[in-house]
């Protein structure tokens, strides 16, 4: 109570940058002490472009006024690797990708994988900024018709044995439902609906920055390894 | 969006020639049929690539040249494009086919050529993970170089990677693996293979998107695949093979 220091870092406030497929989840949580900047789900695509657009950002918080700033990205493919602190400290989710969020927590995410290996994630904001099998597959008809397409989707899906739809509770269901059902029909797999978790969202944006966060302090980097259990 | 290349813009088109076989004559025609073909699989032109690499094993091309500086060095720069966000999955998917088509022409020509089975390799993608495009292309291009290549598919647990190495005698175990969360279970798979006795019998490579060099040194692989175009020399060096073609040195 009597820390001066801790009581000013308690004014302080921070920025969160992270992908547009978590924004609902993530505003849910706004209150007044956090700045937020939302990226295209594109920089999945090529993750060497990831770490360069959220670098670029990082790089141009300069003022003192912050106390952190905090990745809404789990290691996604490495597209966080080689991201380094500057002026402030870094946190992320110590997670693998952002479905550990979505889910609530790294062990939620690991339970699914391990008895679904197969499973296609789908979430409102996945579908409606991310991608879906048929959003990708009318993609891929467009540019190389019908037939290619399918081909495409084919080897890229053909493992696939389940759409998992996690309600993450910030939107109103039943359109999304319909979407990812549409999805498990055309790819001839199950359809599954889980309620998602919102506590490690809740953290990501208000803190605490428990075990579950890496804090990279100024003039660290991101590396892997920060993210394996070896 | 790229559309594939034109037959009739593709280099050594035009030449007068009998029953309409193009075959070149003369090693500049050749080397320019080379060219073409690579690039015929980089634009993903099937029809192409089948009738060049026909053209170039009629006129007499070393295989392994037509193999490693036509077919391969188009998946090269097709990857590389992959890499650099140029081209994405259809693309990618789209060339190893065409690559796969000359391949396939030239397989039974490099066995028959080859006096024995350059090495036997266990492929695979490792447990609770089930991404193969990477480790389809590694096994089209192992068995183009005249490997044996016992592919176990996805979601591969270490004792079956153990167990078929065994059983057919792999000199090599390949594993991929596409994402972050499944990598451990290559350091598994090598920890098994150690436990077993067959650490210093069969040779490791891994590979895969978020794999890299330090994860591989780090988990003890004997080897790290960047690119899938890049595994049959991995695998030459591995097996200590010469540039004659033979084994001089199997650890």
């Amino acid at each position: 109570m009597g820390n001066p220091q801790n009581r000013k870092v308690g004014h302080l406030k921070r920025v969160i940058l992270a992908c547009s497929v978590m924004e609902q989840e993530i505003r849910q949580f706004q209150n007044g002490k956090a700045e937020f900047k939302f990226f295209d789900y594109g920089l999945h695509w090529t993750p060497e472009n990831m770490a360069k657009a959220l670098q670029k950002e990082i790089d141009q918080v300069t003022e003192e006024a912050y106390d952190g700033i905090v990745l809404g990205y789990g290691l996604c493919s490495n597209g966080i690797v080689g991201i380094r602190a500057r002026r402030h400290r870094v946190i992320v989710p110590r997670i693998h990708d952002c479905i550990s969020l979505f889910l609530g927590s790294p062990e939620s995410y690991r339970d699914q994988a391990v008895r679904h290996p197969g499973t296609y994630y789908l979430t409102p904001g996945w579908i409606e900024k991310g991608e879906t099998p048929l959003s990708k597959f009318e993609s891929y008809a467009r540019s190389y018709g019908e037939e290619t397409a399918r081909w495409v989707l084919h080897e890229e899906m053909k493992n696939y044995t389940r759409i998992l739809l996690i309600n993450t509770g910030v939107s109103h269901m039943e359109p999304y439902r319909n979407v990812a059902r549409r999805n498990a029909e055309f790819l001839n797999v199950s359809f599954e609906e889980l309620e998602g978790q919102s506590d490690l969202f809740r953290r990501l944006v208000c803190g605490p920055w428990d075990e579950n966060f890496l804090v990279v302090e100024r003039g660290g980097s991101i590396s892997q390894e920060m993210f394996l259990d070896l | 969006m790229r559309h594939p290349q034109k037959l009739e813009n593709r280099p050594g088109k035009g030449r007068e020639d009998i029953k309409g076989i193009h075959h070149p004559s003369g090693e500049p025609e050749l080397g320019h049929w080379l060219n073409g073909l690579a690039q015929a699989v980089v634009m993903r032109d099937c029809k192409a690539v089948r009738e060049l690499t026909e053209g170039l094993v009629l006129g007499g091309m070393d295989l392994f040249k037509i193999l490693n500086q036509g077919l391969i060095l188009g998946m090269v720069g097709a990857s590389e494009r992959f890499r650099r966000g140029q081209f994405y999955i259809p693309e990618l998917l789209m060339s190893a086919r065409a690559l796969k088509i000359g391949i396939n022409i030239l397989r039974p020509l490099i066995r028959e050529k080859k006096e024995r089975v350059p090495g036997r390799v266990v492929l695979g993608t490792v447990k609770f993970d089930l991404h193969d495009i990477g480790k389809n292309l590694v096994n089209i291009i192992l068995e183009g170089n005249g490997y044996e290549v016992v592919d176990l598919g996805v979601d591969v647990p270490p004792e079956r990677f153990i167990k078929a190495a065994e059983k057919h005698e792999a000199q090599i175990l390949a594993m991929s693996s596409l994402l972050t969360s499944t990598m451990g279970w290559m350091k598994s798979t090598i920890e098994l293979l150690e436990r077993a006795g067959m650490g210093r019998v069969v040779k490791t490579v891994v590979g895969g998107a978020p794999v890299t060099p330090i994860f591989a040194k780090n988990i003890g692989a004997d080897a790290y695949c960047r690119e899938a175009t890049s595994v049959a020399a991995i695998a030459k060096g591995l097996l200590g093979i010469e540039e004659n073609g033979q084994p001089s040195f199997i650890k």
